[in-house]
């Protein structure tokens, strides 16, 4: 079968009607197929039916090492400042990529991330910062979430021709970063050699260089992916985090309600005054919600003022007007007392100490805490 | 893109030849003498343009294109009849077509022959589609004429690793 073949004109007219059925080979022949064709043929000689004759040759599907990774979606990762991954059971800061086989062979495939250099980000916005402490974790349950307790291999283990399975990368976010920074980050997916289950990663897989042999060769398909090269054994991927942080600030105003000389009338911070404290606490608006929001404040500090609790005694009066009524530690959404905070807790005075916990105080939104001293 | 480029050279050109040598010696007791051979058809580039090279199969990965090629000849000094060459496809392989377009295929393991655009797959509650090339299992060439001595001939078929 050495003779040389030339060719001088390709295909027929069947081409054109036989062109439209070309199919898409995914994984496609398992490398290592022996591929057999057989021919067989009957006929006559003088009338008579002669022994069938055959023909026959064989030759083996090479392995065709191939691989794609993506993003599993085109959605950036919304995190706050500082969410890391130190306990991978409180909220890591997760992005996905999807890691697919198209070689003809089961294979392993390493893992690693990196940070993308300043520039566009794929989901919008400009990358301009970098996450730290990657951790690269397998979707071992296959369920496309990030399941700490059972998503802990750092390396695809015998992927199946045309399989393919989540990859989650997990950096550390900076706590200074403010709202609208975009941090983006490649995964690179390697293949390597598979055949065994378990253990460590396979062997580098080497493509076969010289000339082909009538054996099993390995042939790298792999196009270019963001930051690898073409035919390379491997594929790389990018995705991004975007910070959105809380932008908190808060204001203490006091309000003189009653002073025992001219009541309600003007009333001024002369001993014996009740004076209203508010404690207003604003998330601007565009940020993340603020979450658990506490507030202390020591009295003992603030010197020459008492809580006025229910229970203190009322202060000396000295016109008609009678002294507001003790109200407490409240929690409303505006200094004037009105609103509702619905998950407020905790809320009370012990010492001098005023503390409570606002809840969540959503972007946009304000939420006050209200208690009343008297002027000693 | 290439595919583009490769069906339009396909659709230029209308027949392929191959030029072979002289036929490999066969079994002397036949009066038939059968060689097959198989063909990696590449793509390659040749100063600048495309040219379509056929390479001995050992390079061979999912979607290359093969080349299947039937010699035989008669070595007999009377002349063979009713010469019916039965191709069965080998699993890995799709067929896409023949180059002379007289073959009967079969796509139910050889049960059932005829041209492919007259055979029907069933798709269920008594519903048919057209065969396409992907459903081949057999390909049947049957020579009318007869192979007299010495004279020889040539059968080939295109198809594709899966």
């Amino acid at each position: 079968m050495n003779r040389n073949l030339r060719l001088v004109a390709a295909a027929s007219a069947i081409a054109m009607a036989a062109g439209i059925s070309t199919p898409a080979f995914a994984e496609g022949t398992t490398a290592g197929t022996s591929i057999n064709n057989t021919v067989t043929v009957d006929y006559q000689v003088g009338g008579v039916n002669q022994t069938q004759e055959d023909a026959s040759d064989t030759f083996v599907v090479d392995r065709k090492i191939n691989l794609t990774v993506a993003a599993s979606d085109t959605a950036t990762t919304t995190v706050a400042p500082g969410q890391d991954g130190t306990d991978l059971t409180v909220n890591p800061p997760v992005t996905t990529f999807i890691v697919t086989n198209t070689s003809n062979e089961v294979l392993d495939f390493e893992l690693s991330a990196a940070n993308q250099g300043n520039g566009a980000a794929p989901n919008g916005g400009n990358d301009n910062f970098d996450v730290s402490n990657f951790q690269v974790f397998v979707d071992s349950n296959g369920n496309g979430v990030f399941d700490p307790a059972v998503d802990t291999a750092t390396f695809i283990d015998e992927l199946a021709e045309d399989g393919n399975i989540a990859v989650f990368i997990i950096g550390d976010i900076p706590d200074t970063q403010v709202t609208d920074d975009v941090s983006a980050v490649i995964l690179t997916a390697t293949a390597r050699e598979g055949g065994s289950a378990g253990g460590s990663v396979g062997a580098t897989i080497t493509e076969s260089t010289g000339a082909d042999t009538a054996g099993v060769d390995t042939v790298f398909a792999d196009a270019a992916g963001d930051t690898d090269g073409n035919r390379d054994a491997a594929f790389s991927a990018t995705d991004d985090y975007t910070v959105q942080a809380a932008a908190i600030t808060v204001e203490k105003t006091s309000a003189v309600l009653w002073d025992p000389l001219n009541g309600l009338t003007n009333p001024k911070a002369i001993p014996g005054a009740v004076v209203e404290y508010c404690i207003a606490v604003s998330n601007a608006a565009g940020g993340a919600s603020a979450t658990n929001v506490s507030i202390s404040d020591n009295l003992n500090n603030t010197g020459n003022v008492t809580f006025y609790s229910a229970a203190a005694t009322p202060p000396a009066n000295g016109t008609s007007d009678a002294a507001p009524a003790a109200n407490g530690v409240v929690s409303a959404n505006a200094c004037d007392g009105t609103g509702t905070n619905a998950d407020a807790s905790g809320l009370g005075e012990s010492g001098g100490i005023v503390s409570g916990n606002l809840g969540t105080v959503s972007a946009g939104a304000t939420e006050t805490l209200l208690f009343r001293v008297t002027v000693n | 893109m290439r595919d583009l480029v490769i069906s339009l050279i396909r659709n230029i050109f209308l027949i392929i030849m191959l030029c072979v040598g002289a036929m490999t010696p066969g079994f002397a007791k036949s009066a038939i003498e059968l060689d097959s051979e198989v063909f990696v058809e590449r793509i390659v580039q040749r100063g600048g343009r495309e040219a379509i090279r056929l390479e001995k199969p050992q390079r061979v990965l999912p979607g290359d294109e093969l080349i299947f090629v039937l010699r035989y000849r008669n070595v007999s000094a009377t002349p063979a009849r009713d010469f019916v060459v039965t191709n069965p496809l080998p699993p890995a392989v799709a067929f896409r077509e023949t180059l002379d377009g007289r073959e009967q295929v079969s796509i139910d393991g050889g049960e059932n022959w005829g041209k492919l655009s007259s055979l029907q797959v069933p798709i269920g509650e008594g519903r048919f589609r057209a065969a396409r090339p992907d459903d081949v299992t057999h390909i049947r060439w049957t020579i009318l004429q007869d192979i007299t001595m010495g004279s020889e001939g040539k059968l080939t078929f295109r198809g594709v690793v899966k």
